[in-house]
């Protein structure tokens, strides 16, 4: 049996090294494709069809790999790309908790990781890892503003039970603090849960004049529906993990009303003319919705192409210092990440500094409302 | 907790305690007549839910597809039987997929929710007997382990099937009632009526079949002694087959009730199914009451401890088995030696 | 194959293979050593012992995060998390298998199902673990100044424990304790009557399992130093038996055969159907699962059987079996009375009935309504041979059921050797001397003919699962397996002790029953229909055993329905019918009995 072992370890030596022969550049993506993450990992997938297939001269070689929803799943993937791959840079991973595992791996493989999952950390602990995806600060700031003026003084929270629902309730209790609104209580449900009547119920017990929604892709819908068939008549806010047209489909009329933030690429059509997004938002919805059908427009086919943007913005620079492949190619490329400036990608504006990896600012958030089946910007 | 809530959650708890009974129903009609632990039933119902929203979207849903495809491969394993087994399977696999494709291709674009689950439930019922056919019945003398595991990769290969069949995002059945009855301060919903009503139809139903038909009959002689059904010429095959059909009608049926309470995705099936199962495992595989009684106990407890421990509330399900195995086991003791 | 050479060979490797590797492929095999773990636990629990569990995963987790809490949080060196990961791991499922050690397999299956559940659930939602998003910045594992941070260094530190616990698992398989293990599998009843406390040997089965898979933890947190619960979940539960399944349960070698293919299959079709299909994420999953399906029913044994029949394997031991093929051991003249046999418990006047060994005083047994005997009252003294006779359905077996304790009275008692009578499990009736054979023969077919003898002597030995595992048990085995020896020859089973039992003719098959009986030095002999099957001249050979038997001051119960047998051998006859004995008496006034020529005429025609 070892002798087998033996064999395979040396054909697997082999196509490692066939592999190091050719150069080009290598961009290792791991996505959650299925699994509870999958409403939203189709979009970050979608987005590769529009890839190009050279950077500066150079081929660039995507390698799309699942992680199951499954941060486990995305740490060894992300070691496979790391010491079999070498991959030159990491787009993703697209679920926060695979960002959280994946980070510490890239960063001291010393490969330049664009986290497309909103994730905290401090780049000056991983100065490897950057982020496309708006802070929850940032969104959840937007949509407490908007409740402020609307008279909004106490809310409920509802979520999922686990790190996102945790980092949207960070980011609502700062936003409401800031803004004079009550949280009268903190409900959360799985991913995976079929019912959230209790929850609801126990939520519309307190009274509050408004929900906030810690959850995200089509599971968000479920407490949604629950609420306005048990009678509620308040105001129903989410965050941008909701914007999706699958979330209307799946929650229907109950779903009118609710009002999120989001990136500008999910609006893009109603983008006021001046806006500097828009014309880059629009040429790539365009296209993308012309391969995936009118109702496939979400916000996280955004976040992968924007990391796809910066990465060509950057690449340029890196080949002046190195080839694709060693170790000098990342540094450069990590170094010219960093000095992203003013780079208009779908999502927003980045603008990258030492102690900045995201760079996004309020020109990446705007609110919409579900109105007749569909998202649209309110301002 | 007050009155109102209170009510709202045994109406929960009763309403999918009583999805829970159907699936638990077809567990142990699968399992006494074929000693399978029919775990992708649960798929099953996500199958059913999934083709019901799929048609009522006007989609030609892929399970359809997937009924053909089967359903072509039995009618050519069925060749080399000889001519009057060809011409029985002639009709029941290949006229009947043809008429239910023809149908559904037919009447998916005009979005009729009535038809759109009648369709369903015909597309996803033959799966069980297809299933029987291509997945158990070759290794049906295995024991009820490895017939276990063959269950939990058959579970997989049907996950795998919905995620390319649907895609990832959850789907509603429509709903069958929309009506709302208010008594007092209850808040009664038509489709738990439905769902109600759909349970207490189908334990009448099978109470029926199992009491009056001649296949029926065959059934339970199969389960209660299956070498001497063998020897009086009931063919194990086909009270297989039955037995399979009825347990994807009734996991077809539980999906289209449920999904028009709760958005359903490809990989949901998976756990109201195990909820099921603990049902079963209260009527110790053997009894259709103790389970119904499991099934309500399982719904409503559910649905009280979500209210009261949301994030462990599955814990607390399944925590339940404890004493209800120690009790079985103080009460039936050893029972290994059944080589 | 000696082990222990498979061993020095795994030894060798582990020097050589780790520096070898390719990066990744240390972290794969490093995953493979892992999950090999785990398959070694499942093996002695679902291959072994027939039993199965789906929630193998889940005491990976519970010992992953023990040790990740105390060694990131609380400072403690692994090896106190190793200690209390096992601690945590072995008690839970101690406590999982007193609760569900009683049900039949797939019981115990689906409750597994439930817990595996339960717990994945719970490393979710405990605050302290950190949910989904999981704890990383887990401390490498280190001696002295050597740090294992580095993969290659954990590789070879993984496959040491692998080696070491395959060698332990198969020192354990190979003893005592090891053969009574694979009563578990299908043949309690005998496991019982052959004085094993099966119950608490399924337990400790059990816990083994789940230690194998606290270890594996253990390693799994200070390999990868990140944990979340994902892999800790039902469906990692499944993989694990998939790989047992797949590499073959019955094997040791099956573990990590199994692991390896699963584990590199899962790898390999995560890269190759997506550039197939150009689509990641939907098919590997549906593809892996079809695959599992087909071996299933292609090759239910796993691959380990596959592979042992592509050895090229000289086996000198095919002349032998031939020749006891052509002459039946039976049939060859008998050994006649064997000097200084060991058979000798009690020594009772030769000839003469001694002491009252067995009273059944008004012993009523029902079920449900029916009653399987009725107010039944009969004796046994050392030194003679009684002889229970009746119809089909008179209700023998069940009354040897309730003698021997696998059946409690209904009403009445069942006193042996002067107790007082209570009733008693069948190991603690076999301990005090009482041995049977069944109607229905309770063989372990897999194995020779010496280790179901040995069986027998299982009660006369001491070592435990630790002993057996470190080897400390040599001399103790060595006694049993002299002792079955011995027994199995005085019975002529001595030219066919290494043959598997299940190849013996049905006949040959009692007689090894019977031989495992005498292993326990009983005082009293309960032989359920022992001469059917039998030919001619085995039945004479039977006969004159038992008379030596007889001779020696044993006391023997039969039921019999050879007559011709049963007249020439018994001393006295009991005739039962529908439940209730209808006479008792020497065989000549048996015979002669009215009630009993209408009972058997009555019912014979």
């Amino acid at each position: 049996m070892k002798a087998r072992l033996f064999a395979i370890a040396t054909v697997a030596g082999l196509l490692v090294g066939a592999g190091l022969a050719q150069a080009q550049i290598k961009i290792g993506a791991i996505l959650s494709i299925s699994g509870p993450g999958a409403g939203m990992g189709n979009g970050y997938k979608g987005a590769f069809d529009f890839f190009p297939k050279e950077i500066a001269g150079q081929k660039v070689e995507y390698i799309v790999r699942d992680d199951g929803t499954d941060a486990s799943n995305a740490y060894t993937i992300a070691q496979k790309m790391i010491t079999e791959d070498h991959v030159d840079a990491f787009i993703g991973p697209s679920l926060t908790a695979s960002d959280a595992a994946v980070a510490p791996l890239a960063d001291k493989a010393k490969v330049p990781m664009i986290a497309m999952a909103p994730y905290e950390y401090d780049p000056h602990k991983q100065p490897y890892v950057f982020n496309d995806a708006q802070p929850l600060s940032l969104m959840v700031a937007k949509v407490f503003k908007y409740m402020q003026q609307h008279g909004v003084k106490t809310v409920g929270f509802i979520g999922f039970s686990d790190g996102w629902g945790d980092a949207v309730l960070a980011a609502t209790k700062t936003a409401a603090a800031a803004d004079g609104i009550r949280i009268l209580d903190d409900e959360r449900y799985a991913r995976t849960d079929t019912s959230v009547d209790a929850q609801v119920l126990r939520l519309m017990s307190r009274h509050p004049q408004a929900v906030m929604m810690g959850n995200s892709a089509t599971p968000a819908a479920l407490p949604v529906v629950a609420l306005r068939r048990r009678g509620y008549r308040g105001g129903i806010y989410g965050n941008h993990g909701i914007v999706s047209p699958a979330f209307i489909k799946v929650g229907g009329a109950a779903v009118e009303g609710v009002i999120a933030d989001t990136s500008p690429l999910v609006v893009y059509k109603q983008l006021p003319a001046g806006n500097v997004v828009k014309p880059v938002a629009t040429a790539f919805m365009q296209e993308y919705t012309k391969k995936f059908g009118p109702q496939s427009v979400n916000p996280f086919a955004g976040y992968s192409y924007d990391a796809m943007l910066l990465l060509k913005n950057a690449i340029p620079q890196a080949l002046k210092v190195a080839k694709p492949g060693t170790v000098q190619f990342r540094e450069a490329l990590r170094a010219a990440l960093e000095k992203t400036h003013e780079l208009v990608g779908v999502s927003g504006v980045y603008n990258m500094t030492p102690d900045n990896h995201n760079g996004q600012d309020s020109r990446a958030a705007v609110l919409v409302e579900v109105k007749h089946g569909a998202w649209r910007e309110i301002h | 907790m007050d009155p109102f809530i209170f009510f709202a959650l045994l109406q929960d708890g009763i309403t999918t305690g009583a999805i829970y009974l159907l699936l638990a129903i077809g567990l142990l009609i699968v399992f006494s007549a074929t000693r399978v632990i029919f775990v992708p039933q649960g798929d099953l119902l996500a199958f059913g839910a999934l083709t019901a929203a799929g048609l009522q979207s006007g989609h030609v849903p892929a399970t359809l597809w997937l009924l053909d495809g089967l359903s072509a491969a039995a009618l050519l394993a069925s060749l080399t039987g000889g001519v009057r087994a060809a011409g029985r399977a002639l009709l029941v696999w290949g006229v009947y997929p043809a008429v239910v494709s023809l149908a559904s291709v037919w009447l998916a674009r005009r979005e009729i929710p009535a038809v759109s689950i009648l369709l369903a439930l015909a597309i996803v019922t033959p799966m069980g007997p297809l299933i029987w056919r291509f997945a158990y019945r070759p290794m049906a003398d295995a024991s009820v382990l490895a017939l276990l595991i063959l269950s939990m990769a058959l579970h997989f290969v049907l996950i795998g099937l919905g995620l390319v069949f649907f895609g990832p995002e959850e789907a509603s059945v429509p709903a069958l009632s929309t009506a709302n009855f208010t008594i007092g301060a209850l808040d009664i919903s038509g489709q738990s009526l439905c769902v109600l009503g759909a349970a207490v139809a189908l334990v009448v139903g099978l109470g029926w079949f199992f009491g009056a038909t001649v296949q029926g009959k065959a059934l339970r002689a199969a389960a209660s002694d299956p070498l001497g059904a063998r020897l009086v010429g009931i063919d194990a095959g086909a009270t297989g087959s039955l037995a399979f059909g009825l347990a994807a009608f009734i996991a077809a049926l539980a999906g289209v009730l449920i999904g028009a309470l709760t958005p359903l995705s490809y990989d949901a099936g998976f756990e109201i199914g195990l909820k099921g199962f603990v049902a079963a495992i209260m009527g110790g595989l053997v009894s259709y009451p103790m389970a119904a009684a499991g099934a309500l106990l399982v719904g409503v407890l559910e649905s009280l401890g979500s209210f009261w421990a949301s994030a462990y509330r599955e814990v607390i399900v399944f925590t339940l088995l404890i004493p209800v195995l120690l009790w079985l086991s103080l009460r039936r003791g050893s029972d290994e030696d059944r080589a | 194959m000696k082990p222990w050479l498979a061993v020095a060979a795994t030894v060798a490797a582990l020097g050589i293979v780790p520096a070898l590797l390719p990066a990744f492929y240390v972290t794969l095999f490093g995953y493979v050593g892992l999950a090999s773990l785990v398959a070694l636990g499942l093996v002695l629990l679902t291959g072994i012992s027939g039993q199965t569990s789906f929630g193998q995963a889940s005491f990976v987790g519970l010992a992953a995060y023990a040790t990740t809490l105390l060694t990131k949080f609380a400072g403690a060196p692994p090896i106190a998390g190793l200690v209390v990961g096992l601690a945590v791991t072995g008690s839970v499922a101690w406590l999982l298998g007193l609760i569900t050690a009683r049900l039949s397999g797939h019981f115990l299956a689906l409750v597994s199902v439930a817990w595996g559940i339960s717990f994945f659930s719970l490393f979710g939602t405990i605050p302290l673990l950190r949910g989904f998003n999981g704890i990383g910045g887990i401390p490498p594992l280190t001696l002295g100044a050597l740090s294992a941070a580095n993969p290659r260094v954990n590789l070879a530190v993984i496959w040491a424990v692998v080696a070491a616990i395959m060698l332990l698992s198969a020192n354990l398989l190979d003893s005592r304790i090891g053969r009574a293990i694979r009563t578990l599998n299908g043949a309690r009843l005998m496991g019982e009557s052959v004085g094993i406390d099966t119950a608490r040997l399924s337990r400790a089965v059990f816990v083994i399992a789940a230690l194998y898979a606290g270890l594996a933890g253990f390693l799994f947190a200070h390999f990868q130093r990140f944990i979340s619960p994902t892999p800790f979940s039902l469906g990692a539960s499944i993989d694990y038996l998939f790989m047992v399944i797949i590499g073959g349960a019955a094997f040791l070698w099956g573990a990590p055969v199994g692991a390896i293919l699963v584990v590199v299959l899962r790898d390999q079709f995560n890269d190759w159907i997506p550039r197939l299909t150009g689509q990641p994420g939907d098919y590997e999953a549906l593809v892996f699962s079809l695959v599992v399906i087909l071996l299933l029913q292609r090759a239910p044994g796993g691959l380990m059987p596959l592979l042992l029949r592509l050895r090229p394997r000289k086996r000198p031991d095919v002349a032998a079996e031939t020749a006891s093929d052509a002459t039946p051991a039976l049939s060859i003249a008998p050994t006649g009375a064997p000097t200084g046999a060991p058979t000798g418990a009690p020594t009772a006047a030769a000839g003469a009935p001694g002491p009252e060994l067995l009273a059944v005083e008004s012993v009523t047994r029902h079920f449900g309504g029916l009653a399987a005997n009725q107010d039944v009252s009969f004796a046994v003294r050392a030194g003679e041979i009684v002889a229970l006779i009746g119809p089909n359905g008179a209700g023998k077996t069940t009354l040897f059921n309730v003698i021997s304790g696998v059946l409690p009275p209904s009403a009445g008692r069942v006193r042996l050797f002067g107790t007082a009578g209570g009733h008693l499990a069948p190991r603690r009736i076999a301990a005090l001397g009482l041995a049977r054979t069944f109607q229905h023969v309770k063989l372990l077919g897999g194995r020779s003919v010496l280790e179901n003898v040995a069986l027998g002597a299982h009660a006369s030995g001491r070592a435990g699962v630790l002993r057996c595992m470190l080897r400390l048990d040599r001399k103790e085995e060595r006694r049993i397996l002299a002792d079955a020896r011995a027994q199995a020859t005085l019975v002529g089973l001595g030219d066919v002790l290494d043959r598997p039992a299940g190849d013996l003719p049905l006949g040959q098959q009692r007689v090894v029953e019977i031989a495992r009986a005498l292993c326990l030095r009983p005082r009293l002999l309960l032989l359920d229909e022992p001469a059917a099957g039998l030919r001619l001249q085995e039945k004479q050979r039977l006969a004159l055993l038992l008379g030596q038997l007889r001779a020696e001051g044993m006391g023997v119960l039969l039921v019999e329905h050879d007559m011709d047998f049963v007249m020439q051998l018994a001393d006295r006859v009991v005739v039962m019918d529908f439940g209730q004995k209808i006479s008792e008496g020497l065989p000549a006034q048996v015979q002669a009995d009215p009630l009993v020529r209408e009972a058997y005429l009555g019912s014979v025609a």
